[in-house]
């Protein structure tokens, strides 16, 4: 097995990173988004270990997200300015698509449907045809603050305040966008959940093959739960802790519990990474339900990880976390970007037994 | 020793074999044994090289892949730990050395039984027996057959005293293990006596499913209540998930497998106070296979099975029972370096001059 690799991309972002994302037709691309106000494009060199940055696409305010539309050449983002913008990433071009009445946290992109969902703290998703940017979007309430949005390829799961989990059916939503008048389209949740963690709900993450998802807290816990509403599905759902360190006993002992910010599916091997506050990234077999590895641990939290598209390669956006107690919170010039190249079966699970 | 292959080693000579730490196979010689332990346990699965010991193996993954090696592979749930440095048969844990020499007397006398029993031959020593005794070694059949008839003699103040066992003798752990298994629902049944909270928890208090090798200190174990004394966390939203109705009628937030082992394991036989000799525990630990039998024996037996680090059913009951105490004492200490439930770290940091939105 060919040893694996990891490397430092040369020019990361001056801030926080919000988060990182491989395209979706392209293995060596990926984009950064952060508070400094800047989406970052790199590329990785072939046979090489550097990332090298093609672009970097200015926003008037700090971005919390971002994603890829239709492929490689297309991006939407998430501002604190309320504004979900769409850029071409060839000629650089910024469109506003929609406007939220407060932030937008989250964005994600159905590629099955060509849709493009933004999370608002407003209480509210957006749903948008990307195939008809001039239609009218769809605007669903939501009954708490959503925190995390993640998408199967028939699902879209937004985690809000009070542990409530929503999850709605993709193709109902590209119907309802599809017909007469979208604005006046009841969409109800095709389930309604309690989130299976007591605390904050950090991340979501769907399974690739569609069955289910992650989710992760500010209490360094993960939980794996699948879509399926029957007793036998439903029974299958775990919970455990992760991402904790022991105190030190002349500190009294016990946990020092980190946020799980991030949490990523390997596309052909269903396994899954988790990222804490604590600085170390897990691999995790979903299906045998074991921790498969723990890498070395990064100079500062990690706030973001992607998988790229065909899985061999794990992007790893480090930076300082935003702790209790930190009002002067300053994290300029701390951020970094790591590219992780996996050997071939680094992520590949034992499957259950 | 391995000069003759023909008919049963004696205790003597099994005792004498060197053995892994971290799987309890035995071989024929230390060299065999060391050069098991570098291709079964302290090969990197990365670069494929083999290392001497589990120290040595996490000094390589971490210089040469930037990896931390958080446990030794294909190790037995229980032995899987860095902590301990073994090479060959040096360093293994005292303790430890006890356990595997009592398993392999219970084993060794458990087959015997057995083979009596399918054969009606009597046991060596008896005249018509498996040929002369051997020469001495560790402890001579004579020793052994003493520490036999002890057994018998406790056995029988067992019953005597009612079934409560007096200090821990050399009763099977199967024993042992059963009165555990029987304790456990008792501890962690009422459901009444629980928080709401915790009460209301979509996972049962023993994680079914928490199956990964906690990280090194942090025991796998209950949710702790939503508000720990001394944890810094906001106001916590009053809802709570509806009461599973999966489990069990009588004790709901029991996983399935937790009344005793895997259904026909056998592991849910009771305490065996009705067992009358030595040879009849041993030889019905034996037979309760996976619900029972030696703790080692099961991970063995789980291993085999492929079920890697996973603790079998029947050993997750008592284990999970010890991770929950332990779990509660520590979470008393939890600390969260993020621990604000109603508002984000993004909702705070969108608060700080520093990320003001520029007017358009
Ligand atoms: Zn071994
Ligand atoms: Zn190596």
């Amino acid at each position: 097995m060919a040893p694996s690799t990891q490397f430092e991309v040369s020019q990361p972002p001056n801030d926080v990173i919000s988060a990182v994302v491989f395209a979706p037709d392209n293995t060596n691309r990926l984009l950064v988004s952060s508070w400094d106000r800047n989406v970052y494009l790199y590329e990785i060199a072939e046979g090489t270990e550097d990332a090298t940055l093609l672009n970097k696409f200015e926003h008037r305010a700090p971005i919390l997200d971002v994603c890829f539309g239709a492929n490689g050449n297309e991006a939407y983002t998430a501002g604190l300015d309320c504004s979900v913008k769409r850029i071409d990433l060839s000629s650089g071009e910024q469109t506003v698509l929609s406007t939220h009445e407060k932030p937008v946290r989250c964005v994600v992109y159905s590629p099955q449907h060509s849709m493009l969902i933004s999370a608002s703290w407003d209480h509210t998703l957006h749903v948008h045809n990307t195939s008809a940017p001039a239609s009218t979007p769809i605007t669903i309430s939501l009954p708490g603050k959503p925190h995390a949005l993640a998408a199967s390829p028939s699902k879209v799961v937004v985690a809000m305040t009070a542990r409530l989990v929503h999850i709605y059916d993709l193709p109902a939503l590209a119907a309802a966008l599809s017909s007469a008048d979208p604005a006046s389209a009841t969409i109800t949740p095709w389930q309604q959940r309690e989130s299976s963690l007591k605390f904050l709900t950090r991340a979501v993450a769907c399974m690739p093959n569609d069955a289910g998802y992650a989710t992760s807290s500010i209490e360094g816990r993960v939980a794996v739960e699948w879509f399926e509403d029957t007793a036998e599905s439903q029974a299958r759902k775990y919970a455990f802790k992760c991402h904790r360190q022991t105190a030190p006993e002349e500190e009294g002992g016990g946990d020092v519990v980190y946020p799980v910010n991030a949490l990523t599916f390997h596309p052909v091997y269903g396994t899954f990474a988790s990222g804490g506050g604590d600085g170390t990234v897990a691999l995790w077999d979903a299906e045998a339900k074991r921790r498969m590895r723990q890498y070395q641990k990064f100079p500062d939290s990690v706030a973001a990880l992607s998988f790229s598209n065909n899985g061999k390669y794990l992007a790893i956006g480090v930076c300082r976390g935003f702790e209790t107690g930190m009002e002067n919170f300053d994290s300029e010039g701390r951020a970094k970007v790591f590219i992780r190249e996996l050997g071939e079966t680094e992520a590949k699970g034992k499957g259950p037994k | 020793m391995g000069k003759k292959k023909r008919g049963h080693p004696d205790v003597e000579e099994l005792l004498a074999r060197p053995w892994c730490y971290y799987c309890e196979r035995d071989f024929e010689d230390l060299k065999l044994l060391i050069s098991h332990q570098k291709a079964k346990h302290f090969k990197c699965d990365r670069c494929g090289k083999r290392l001497n010991t589990a120290g040595g193996l996490s000094v390589h993954m971490n210089q040469v892949h930037k990896e931390a090696l958080d446990k030794v592979e294909n190790a037995l749930a229980n032995r899987q730990g860095l902590d301990i440095e073994i090479f060959g048969m040096e360093g293994v844990p005292d303790d430890i050395v006890q356990q595997h020499n009592q398993r392999i007397i219970t084993n060794f006398y458990t087959a015997q039984a057995e083979r009596h029993a399918a054969t009606g031959n009597p046991p060596p020593g008896h005249a018509g027996g498996q040929g002369p005794a051997k020469k001495i070694k560790m402890e001579t059949p004579e020793e052994l057959k003493k520490r036999l008839a002890d057994h018998r003699a406790k056995v029988a103040q067992i019953k005597a005293n009612g079934g409560t066992l007096p200090v821990p003798v050399v009763v099977p752990k199967s024993q042992q293990q059963q009165q555990q298994q029987a304790q456990v629902p008792a501890s962690v049944s009422p459901v009444a006596g629980q928080s709401p909270a915790q009460g209301a928890s979509p996972f049962p208090p023993p994680q079914p499913g928490f199956p990964y090798p906690p990280p090194v200190g942090v025991m796998p174990g209950a949710f702790p209540p939503p508000v720990q004394p001394g944890v810094v966390v906001g106001a916590y939203p009053p809802v709570f998930p509806p009461r599973p109705t999966t489990g069990g009628t009588t004790l709901p937030h029991m996983p399935p497998y937790y009344n005793g082992g895997p259904p026909g394991g056998g592991g849910a036989g009771g305490y065996p106070g009705a067992a009358s000799t030595v040879d009849e525990l041993v030889s019905g630990a034996a037979r309760q296979g996976g619900g029972g039998g030696d703790e080692i024996d099961q991970l063995i037996r789980a291993a085999e099975q492929g079920q890697g680090s996973k603790p079998p059913p029947g050993a997750r009951a008592g284990e999970d029972a010890g991770a929950e105490k332990k779990g509660k004492g520590k979470d008393k200490h939890m600390r969260m370096v993020y621990g604000d439930s109603e508002v984000s770290p993004e909702e705070k940091m969108a608060l700080l001059p520093r990320y003001a939105v520029a007017a358009a």
